[in-house]
């Protein structure tokens, strides 16, 4: 899942960009309003954490702007400005959720998965495809009943192409929503990372569509 | 000085002043009706002294009557050589014999009386009256006018309380509404229906509220600022105790807690520097202010970070020809020359150069501190004064505060403070204008 970070101040961005990607979550981290719309424009995110008091352009701006194009990615705030009416001024020019600083890593994380859910249809938090089951907070793989340990960017692969199951995701899709812009991608990585799946959970478990990408049968 | 009562002040003045008044016109009748009942009965006296003397055929009747008079008492008294003792007209002890011719006033066996004497003939005649007889009939005549004050005054008291305790009510009308009002409300009280007397006393309340409210607001949105500010740190620290809290190696570990070290650094560089602001209120602007050497104290500040330029390879360089005098005070001053030198070495790149130069021109003293780092956009030059404001590139870390607080610092030493881009280089020149010390 490749996720937006919009906010202006370096510790904190440190910090959520290196939680996030502790969760398996591709993360791109953008300072301003101006550089937040064009990031928005040019890469299909899952989600995008925006900060509201930022430099160039605001942040409600950044989203009224987005919504008017009706680019529909599922948006959380995350600011200090806390009061009753900042928070409906926010959600009202589109947010999808509101959180205020200081935050938690968990509840930002919990809310994350729940917005990225809602936006891939589901309203039960396990993602269930045939014998397999994912359960996106505690990244655990289920096959059969039997727990299967995989790594993050494993899990992430897996919850993307289950959560488009029964079509094909092709390989630079899956690069965009496993890896930021700052992550050197090996030309192999996919490859890898699906290869080591087959191995833990059975060579049938991911179809290769040749030309075309990996599907999830 | 003790709390006293208004209505009671007043109606012991005005009762005193009556009972006073009363007392003196009562002295003063009797000063005057002593003098008449003096002349009169003098004259009395002298009367039957003269007709005893002159007519052969007595009075009899008038004398007898004039000492049988308990109002009058006379005593008439007669010595003739040819008896041995005086005739007297009533039996008590004689009184002595006067020996000149006229009034006297002589003391006998404790009592005073007053005596006409006149010789007739071979005989001498004394006619004499108590004079306590006349004081007693001129204090009458003082009582009489007293009397009916003394019986006036309870009334009078009465009344008063009354009169001064309306004449007041408008005060505790005041008192009432105050009481009455919203503990937070500063709104100005009501003026034009009070009475002219009252209406100073509630305009300087009126006023006190207004610099209340002006000061009360100030902090209130300071304090929304600063807790505001104090979030951005805050959560940058509590997203690295999670993360430090999560980590999975002791490199991720270490990582994490040197930037939990770094947040610390940093919420407590804000906080100082609120305290600073706090401390720089309207309030501590009335501290004493003294000459002070600008040149010596950017001297000493200069001295001071120079370790901190060091640290970035930059040349920090002070120029001061001579010694030059501002009146203020010297903490404030202090606080000014560092964060703006500290900004200068902040913004400048390593190996780069900041210069501070302290001259007096008239009765201008100018504090210049340039560097030849990038500057500051010109649509921020001003902004960046404003409390919290950082620039677009400004460096992580920054409270948004420093150059608010040199501003506030040069206002209240009647001085400015701007920042323009330096025209013999790149870089930027912040110049702090005060009046020079006469």
């Amino acid at each position: 899942m490749r996720i937006l970070l919009v906010e202006d101040d370096a510790m904190i961005g440190d910090a959520v960009v290196a939680g996030l990607s502790a969760d398996g979550y591709a993360v791109d981290w953008v300072r301003d309003g101006s550089a937040a719309e064009l990031s928005i424009n040019t890469h299909p995110y899952a989600l995008i954490l925006l900060d509201l008091g930022l430099s160039k352009r605001d942040g409600l701006s950044v989203l009224r702007t987005m919504r008017a194009r009706k680019q529909d990615v599922p948006v959380l705030i995350i600011t200090a400005r806390d009061t009753v009416a900042d928070r409906i001024a926010g959600l009202d020019a589109g947010a999808d959720d509101y959180l205020i600083k200081p935050f938690d890593l968990d509840e930002l994380s919990a809310r994350a998965r729940a917005l990225l859910r809602r936006a891939a249809g589901r309203a039960e938090p396990l993602v269930q495809r045939g014998a397999l089951t994912l359960n996106p907070a505690t990244h655990e793989v289920r096959l059969h009943g039997g727990s299967v340990d995989v790594s993050a960017r494993e899990f992430a692969l897996l919850l993307a192409l289950a959560e488009r199951a029964g079509s094909v995701v092709s390989r630079s899709q899956l690069e965009e929503k496993l890896y930021g812009w700052n992550e050197a991608v090996g030309s192999n990585a996919i490859e890898v990372h699906v290869h080591n799946l087959r191995r833990k959970l059975g060579e049938s478990i991911i179809r290769n569509v040749r030309g075309l990408g990996y599907t999830l049968d | 000085m003790r709390a006293f009562s208004i209505r009671r002040r007043l109606l012991a003045a005005l009762l005193g002043a009556l009972l006073g008044a009363g007392l003196i016109a009562a002295l003063a009748t009797y000063a005057s009706a002593r003098g008449e009942v003096d002349a009169l009965l003098d004259d009395e006296l002298r009367q039957i002294a003269l007709s005893l003397r002159d007519h052969a055929q007595l009075d009899v009747a008038r004398l007898q009557r004039a000492s049988d008079d308990p109002e009058l008492r006379v005593l008439v008294q007669i010595w003739d050589p040819a008896f041995e003792r005086p005739y007297s007209s009533r039996a008590i002890d004689p009184l002595p014999r006067l020996k000149a011719e006229g009034f006297a006033t002589v003391e006998h066996e404790g009592r005073s009386w007053r005596i006409y004497a006149t010789p007739s003939g071979t005989q001498a005649i004394q006619v004499a009256q108590p004079t306590a007889l006349r004081a007693e009939l001129a204090a009458r005549s003082a009582g009489r006018l007293l009397l009916p004050v003394v019986v006036l005054l309870p009334f009078l008291g009465l009344l008063g309380w009354w009169i001064v305790g309306r004449g007041l009510a408008p005060l505790s009308g005041v008192a009432q509404t105050l009481a009455q009002r919203d503990p937070t409300s500063l709104q100005p009280v009501a003026v034009e229906e009070l009475p002219i007397e009252v209406q100073p006393l509630v305009e300087s309340l009126n006023a006190l509220l207004q610099r209340l409210e002006g000061s009360f607001d100030t902090q209130r949105r300071f304090a929304a600022d600063a807790a505001h500010e104090l979030r951005t740190p805050l959560t940058a620290l509590t997203l690295q105790v999670q993360l430090a809290a999560r980590a999975q190696s002791e490199l991720e570990r270490a990582t994490a807690l040197e930037r939990m070290e770094q947040g610390v650094k940093r919420a407590t560089r804000l906080v100082q520097q609120l305290l600073t602001m706090a401390r720089l209120d309207p309030e501590a602007a009335q501290m004493p202010a003294v000459p002070i050497d600008l040149a010596l104290l950017a001297a000493v500040v200069v001295d001071e970070l120079q370790p901190l330029a060091a640290q970035k390879s930059i040349t920090l360089q002070m120029q001061a020809p001579e010694p030059v005098r501002v009146i203020g005070q010297e903490d404030a001053l202090r606080i000014l020359l560092t964060n703006l030198i500290d900004n200068a070495i902040r913004y400048t790149a390593p190996g780069g150069r900041v210069d501070v130069s302290v001259q007096q021109s008239n009765a201008s003293v100018h504090l210049i501190v340039q560097d030849n780092g990038p500057g500051v956009p010109a649509d921020e030059r001003e902004r960046v004064f404003d409390r919290f404001y950082r620039g677009r590139d400004a460096a992580a870390g920054g409270s948004g505060l420093g150059l608010a607080i040199v501003r506030q610092i040069a206002e209240m030493h009647g001085g400015s403070v701007t920042l323009r881009p330096r025209t013999d280089a790149s870089g930027l020149q912040a110049l702090a204008s005060f009046p020079a010390a006469p």
